[in-house]
């Protein structure tokens, strides 16, 4: 391994990692300074309701994708939900395996999961740029960044299927660009849309709070017997 | 290029913008990722599939611009990047406006559905809120909301007519039993029971107080109607008007307060349920001293301890009910109004989909009261029309005034052919009234 490609997966990812740290910190500070409303309302005439219930239910809402309607009626995009996070999730630890601990990619069956994986993934990405150019409602919604963050990530894993094997020896090429790419993403992140799971903790904490709170979450759903389904 | 100074009203609405926020309008302002999961929740949008200006992700992105321009760092440094753009003449205020008033009720619907836990119809409230803090309101919230402040009900009903019209039907009362105690009683103090009404009732549907009343004397219920602070119902909650939510809910306690009563009891209404149950309290800061239910809960209590009894074959038309959004979206009410509605009827249809995912009667968030978006709202009205039909049902149930109000217009513009009316009705009408017995008295 050359000192150049020693340096951009080693001291640059860690620079941009404490970049993105700082500015994390920087944004949950600004979050935290707006004070956060009490729920003063009498528990719910339901019995069973609880903030604490309503809090785990809305936390754990992204594995239950039979909670919502939108992700009852779109198991498709759900399924395309989990395979682009896993990957994207995926993708950050291999850039931290590869410099760290590269004998855990040395089977090839792994190599051949991962790059299966970020195929899929970055397959995902495209589909969900041509629904972003073509459904006029996504479209109308779609602001610069929600493209180039959607590029961003699907370059970005189409580059790590190349980068995968982690073969220097065969040519440092694809491994720069990965590494150059990860970086580049790192430091982006934090101002980008891409960052929105640093506010899920706290839209889902309160949100269920008082939905747990009220006896609104967990939801009751009573499957359909004898009528006709409106579809929503 | 100069930047375009703001306008006073849209300075004002900036000022108090920064002052409303709160860790929890934040995160859902700056927690969307335009995924576009909310979008087919709401039924403007079902209703409308070539407008995508209606999708709640959109309509949000009205009011998230101009957090981003002026309190979001990425927006105030880059804001093409992220669409922030600020509201600076009178014109994008009436814009927003239309769309905080005319495009959304407030279901909730949207917010259930989306992934991050983005909570629209509070960030809508909000909007309306600023709105109406500098005078851009449509005409039908400012003549209630004055109605509200300046006579203490919605619909300007006057102390004399109120009581006027609670001493005739009590009148009615005593005539109907033959009993001079069978009277609403008013102001009595140390009542187990506060009853709080919707103004509608007094106005336009005064059946549905004696039907409360003829449940109340059958049960022996130790209860009263409050002379002033009888309005339930809270127009703060549609205008977004916290000052006037937290001065109308009060007005309330303190009455009950100073009967020293034991329960508030609410008449069916989902907002004025949300607004004096729920909310009443984090508007005005302060906790409340005294139990509060729906009246819904405490006829099914007296029918479970026997204190008054019930024949549902005196109910046989299919039924079908219809949650309120502010009832089942934003209180978790909807069990104990279908417990009541089994014990009350032979033949309930239930509608799909229900509870918290029931679609809104399109008269929710105050929308009556706006005409101007009538055409609107009766358009998007297909979704819950189709929803009824699809029941088969003669008869649609709800526990809300306005909703009664809501689906009758959606059932005449949709020639559904369908009655619609609330459960204290069905109570009344399954009453078995027992046979009063005369014991004869020994003359001296």
């Amino acid at each position: 391994m050359s000192e150049t490609l020693r340096f951009f997966s080693d001291e640059l990812q860690l620079m941009a990692l404490g970049f993105m740290a700082v500015v994390y910190i920087l944004r949950i500070r600004w979050l935290l300074k707006f004070k956060a409303s009490r729920d003063r309302q009498a528990k719910s005439e339901n019995m069973s309701a609880s903030s604490l219930k309503g809090i785990v239910y809305s936390w754990a809402n992204v594995a239950m994708p039979w909670s919502m309607e939108s992700t009852r009626q779109m198991t498709f995009f759900y399924i395309q939900f989990v395979v682009f996070h896993v990957a994207v999730a995926t993708n950050i630890g291999m850039s931290f395996i590869i410099p760290y601990a590269p004998g855990l990619m040395k089977p090839v069956i792994v190599v051949r999961i991962l790059q299966i994986l970020f195929g899929a993934a970055c397959a995902i990405g495209c589909h969900r740029l041509y629904r972003r150019l073509s459904n006029p409602a996504i479209r109308l919604i779609s602001t610069p960044d929600d493209f180039f963050s959607l590029v961003l990530l699907t370059v970005w894993l189409f580059a790590s299927i190349f980068a995968a094997p982690n073969r220097p020896d065969l040519g440092e090429g694809s491994l720069m660009v990965y590494f150059i790419m990860t970086a580049f993403f790192l430091v982006y992140v934090p101002f980008s849309k891409i960052s929105h799971y640093l506010y899920y903790p706290f839209t889902r904490f309160y949100f269920g709070r008082t939905m747990g709170h009220r006896g609104v979450y967990p939801i009751k759903r009573v499957p359909q017997t004898k009528n006709t389904a409106v579809k929503g | 290029m100069a930047v375009k100074a703001r306008s006073h009203k849209a300075e004002k609405f900036v000022e108090r913008l920064r002052k409303k926020l709160n860790r929890q309008l934040v995160g859902s302002l700056a927690g969307c990722v335009h995924c576009g999961m909310c979008t087919n929740s709401c039924h403007y949008v079902l209703a409308n599939p070539d407008d995508p200006t209606y999708a709640p992700a959109h309509k949000a992105d009205q009011i998230r611009k101009i957090f981003k321009r002026n309190i979001d760092w990425t927006g105030r440094v880059f804001p093409w990047w992220v669409h922030a753009e600020d509201i600076r003449t009178d014109e994008d205020l009436e814009r927003l406006k239309d769309i905080v008033f005319g495009k959304c009720t407030n279901c909730r619907r949207c917010s259930l559905n989306c992934p991050m836990g983005v909570d629209f119809a509070t960030l809508n409230r909000m909007a309306r809120g600023l709105l109406v803090s500098v005078g851009v309101m449509p005409e039908g919230v400012a003549v209630v909301s004055k109605d509200q402040w300046e006579v203490g009900n919605q619909m300007g009903v006057l102390p004399q007519d109120y009581l006027e019209t609670l001493e005739w039907l009590s009148d009615e009362l005593e005539n109907e039993f033959k009993d001079p105690a069978a009277r609403i009683p008013i102001d009595k103090m140390d009542a187990d029971i506060v009853y709080a009404i919707n103004p509608r009732e007094v106005k336009y549907d005064p059946r549905t107080i004696t039907d409360a009343a003829r449940i109340f004397y059958i049960a022996g219920a130790n209860w009263t109607m409050p002379s002033d602070g009888w309005d339930m119902t809270n127009f703060g909650l549609f205008s977004g008007d916290d000052e006037l939510g937290a001065a109308v809910a009060q007005r309330v306690y303190d009455k009950v307060i100073e009967l020293r009563g034991k329960t508030l009891v609410l008449s069916e209404c989902g907002h004025g349920y949300r607004s004096t149950r729920c909310e009443g309290p984090n508007w005005s800061g302060k906790g409340v001293p005294f139990v509060i239910e729906s009246s819904v809960l405490t006829m099914l209590r007296y029918i479970k301890e026997g204190r008054i009894l019930v024949d549902k074959e005196k109910n046989r038309d299919p039924v079908t009910f219809h949650d309120s959004c502010n009832n089942a979206r934003s209180c978790g009410f909807f069990e104990e109004p279908r417990e009541l509605l089994n014990l009350l009827v032979t033949d309930f249809r239930e509608m799909y989909p229900n509870r918290a995912e029931n679609f809104c009667c399109t008269g929710g968030g105050g929308a009556m009261s706006m005409s101007e978006y009538t055409p609107e709202r009766l358009k998007s009205a297909k979704i819950k029309a189709d929803q009824l039909k699809a029941t088969g049902a003669k008869t649609v149930v709800t526990s809300c005034h306005n909703c009664v109000d809501g689906l009758t217009d959606v059932i005449r513009h949709y020639k559904l052919g369908m009655k619609v009316t609330q459960l204290v009705t069905l109570a009344a009408n399954a009453l078995v009234i027992p046979e009063r017995v005369v014991v004869p008295v020994e003359v001296q």
